[in-house]
């Protein structure tokens, strides 16, 4: 049993993880044919994955209600927003032009992450205003770069100082590219480092607790 | 105006105001719009999943184009669904070696060949033209190139954690610092560029929605909103 | 003095909040209208699709959900627009869930404007699930990663992808994005390896980090935030929401500049800097 539930999945990642690094640099047609197929393969392993994550939240929910937890109401609201976001999406054919479903897309769906997301904007003038203090030359270096950029990337800002727009400009393509290319590097060598040792077995954690 | 487009408007409204409520302190109204904003989250991903997804690229292709082995990455996603049952938790282990083999797979050379070497490549400008008139010495090309080249060096010299930052060392990620500190600070400037942005198009909305085509909504709906996180106030206050 | 400098400083968020609410409605009630200079970055994608002769390849990814639309619908109204007065062939597409209800909106009604036909002049495909791999699929097999379109229509069927084998057929792609998957997906799973021109828009949060990838030409362009799709409208001629939302733009950063600035005066004056100094 300990070969199905620990071997056979690293074996697995090991031999998948070193084909498809070598297929990149096989053109034969059958290296493509095999890649092709197993993308489509992906797509729809990835739209499963989808449920795992709705899965979760439904049964985190559910538990809150059989136990009757604090707030537990809220959670009744959720499936039943769900649930008729469901009825809707199947009585319309899963399509959203002129439909129920679409109804509720534009104007609760669309509605309330357009309002959850905008809410960020007082809370970032907020912490601006509470935590931005020049206390260090670095802060200062940071503070400084932050107004020119807020500055110079407005029309009002242009009109007020010409020629601010430009230093913005320059900011984002000198030494803003610079550190975001160095950071880049950074990061790819990390992802690949990690993509090496999950294909080596080194690195288990996404086969979860025995 | 329709009836379905005015009544649309007034749910929309009456639910921002739900959300922008949590700007006075948390309460009831925002917990309820947090929740139904879950649930009808979850209700559309289900429905785009069952027609994008089951339907149009699994349902489809099996039996209209006779593709009937698309049957086995529909068990291996069946198999991540496992995580659920304890008792069979362990079967979702194939479904995830699989798709992580394949993706740390194909992702090792288009990584090293976009993010690495194309980089690099695009660090090495020349700083010094050679043209028709002579040697160009300080063009402003050239001294961007110059520029972006000790800005990259220099940065991944402050990221290089497993050599001490000691002497040259530490002189050189110094500047990497002050490079990041620009970087910080743009990105925040850029930050405060995206999060008003958000806020302008909900602002935008609301105002179109306070005209008399669409019944006052706004207007009406925020002195309701207002009494009623008043009434909660005070019943807060009572029970305090 | 110092203690209501020190009020100051411990000002209620809510007043802070009242502020920039202010600052984005006044403007929007009374709009002033500024000039707009148009970046580089923003030009090479316009004069890319400007190029194009008529009937090329183009496909749009909508890769956002309605968190992102202030910013990007604008885009890619602005983009579609511009398409198909060139009367180009525009595909459609997203790799986020959520966005497929924003990403048909912007299709249909932009179609609908321009006198376009379905399934002649655009296609509409929804959701691509997988990320790297539906972008791979596409680069590989452009039928096998669509068997259908959006409305359930197969792709064989459809007069417009006759001509479509794969991403390589594309004279150009544009995504425009709100994360990941996005910009960075479709190059480094598709253009490295399928050779289209990729061009790019995205939320101005996520802006900077491109930045390196136009250096090295990784991306032709960027259209960054709403700054850049108000650019784009210039371009085309066209007043939309972009524009209409640059005047708010300009005040809310002013407040915003305020008040950084205000906060550090403050507390340079309460002595707490020279009190650290000690």
């Amino acid at each position: 049993m300990i070969f199905w539930k620990r071997t056979f999945p690293l074996l697995l990642t090991f031999l998948l993880g070193v084909t498809f690094t070598v297929q990149y640099y096989v053109p034969h047609p059958a290296s493509e044919s095999l890649l092709t197929e197993v993308s489509v393969w992906g797509q729809i392993i990835g739209g499963f994955a989808i449920l795992l994550g709705v899965g979760s939240l439904i049964r985190s929910h559910y538990v809150k209600i059989k136990r009757r937890e604090a707030g537990w109401g809220y959670s009744g609201v959720m499936f039943l927003s769900m649930l008729i976001m469901l009825g809707a999406g199947f009585w319309s054919g899963g399509k959203t032009e002129s439909t129920s479903f679409g109804w509720l897309y534009n104007y609760v769906f669309v509605a309330l992450q357009g309002t959850m997301f905008s809410l960020l904007a007082f809370f970032v003038a907020s912490a601006a205003y509470r935590a931005f203090r020049a206390r260090t030359p670095e802060a200062t270096v940071l503070l400084v770069a932050a107004i020119l950029v807020m500055w110079g990337r407005v029309p009002l800002g242009e009109h007020l100082v010409s020629g601010v727009g430009y230093i913005a400009e320059w900011i984002m393509s000198v030494p803003n590219t610079a550190a975001q290319r160095g950071i880049l590097i950074g990061v790819s060598l990390g992802g690949i480092a990690t993509s090496i040792k999950i294909i080596c077995g080194i690195e288990r954690s996404y086969l979860g607790k025995d | 105006m329709s009836a379905e487009v005015v009544i649309g408007a007034w749910v929309a409204v009456g639910l921002s105001l739900c959300m922008y409520s949590f700007l006075y302190k948390d309460n009831p109204f925002f917990k309820f719009g947090e929740h139904v904003f879950v649930g009808v989250s979850v209700g559309y991903l289900l429905t785009i999943t069952y027609y994008q997804v089951m339907t149009n690229k699994l349902y489809i292709p099996m039996t209209q184009q006779g593709k009937w082995w698309l049957l086995v990455p529909a068990f291996l996603g069946l198999l991540l669904l496992a995580r659920f049952i304890p008792s069979i938790a362990w079967l979702s282990r194939i479904s995830f070696a699989f798709l992580l083999g394949i993706s740390s797979g194909v992702a090792i050379p288009r990584q090293i060949s976009s993010f690495i070497l194309k980089q690099v490549e695009g660090t090495l400008k020349p700083v010094v033209t050679i043209g028709d008139g002579g040697i160009a010495w300080l063009t402003l090309a050239g001294l961007n190139a110059l520029l972006v080249l000790i800005g990259v060096v220099s940065v991944l010299f402050y990221f290089f954690f497993s050599l001490e930052h000691t002497g040259t060392v530490r002189r050189v990620a110094r500047v990497g610092i002050y490079f990041l500190m620009v970087s910080f600070g743009a990105a925040f400037g850029y930050t405060v560029m995206a999060r008003m942005s958000l806020l302008i198009g909900r602002f935008d909305e609301l105002m179109l929605y306070a005209s008399a085509s669409y019944g006052y909504a706004t207007p009406v709906l925020l002195m309701v909103m207002i009494a009623g996180l008043l009434w909660w106030e005070r019943g807060q206050s009572q029970k305090t | 003095m110092s203690d209501f400098v020190v009020r100051l400083l411990r000002l209620d968020r809510r007043i802070i909040f009242l502020l920039i609410a202010l600052a984005t409605l006044l403007p929007l009630l009374y709009p002033v209208s500024l000039p707009i200079r148009v970046s580089p970055e923003v030009q090479r994608v316009y004069d890319y699709i400007e190029k194009l002769p008529a009937g090329s390849l183009v496909l749009l990814s909508m890769d956002f959900e309605p968190g992102g639309k202030p910013e990007l619908y604008p885009m890619a109204v602005a983009l579609l627009r511009h398409a198909f007065q060139k009367n180009l062939k525009v595909l459609g597409l997203t790799l986020w869930p959520a966005g497929a209800g924003l990403a048909e909106t912007a299709f249909t009604e932009v179609a609908r404007e321009k006198g376009k036909e379905k399934g002649v002049d655009y296609v509409f495909l929804g959701y691509a699930p997988g990320d790297a791999s539906a972008v791979i699929s596409m680069g590989q097999d452009f039928h096998a990663a669509f068997p259908a379109d959006y409305y359930g229509t197969k792709t064989a069927d459809i007069p417009l992808l006759n001509k479509v084998r794969s991403l390589r057929d594309m004279q150009y792609v544009i995504s425009l994005s709100v994360g990941f998957p996005g910009i960075d997906t479709w190059y480094v799973y598709g253009k490295e390896k399928y050779g289209f021109e990729l061009g790019g828009g995205c939320t101005a949060v996520s802006a900077p980090r491109f930045y390196p990838l136009l250096d090295t030409g990784q991306i032709n362009g960027l259209l960054g935030g709403l700054r850049g799709a108000a650019e784009y409208e210039i371009l085309l001629g066209v007043k939309g929401k972009a524009m209409a939302g640059m005047a708010a733009q300009s005040a809310t950063h002013f407040v915003i500049i305020f008040l950084i600035v205000t906060c550090n005066a403050l507390y340079f004056l309460t002595g707490q800097a020279r009190g650290r100094q000690r």
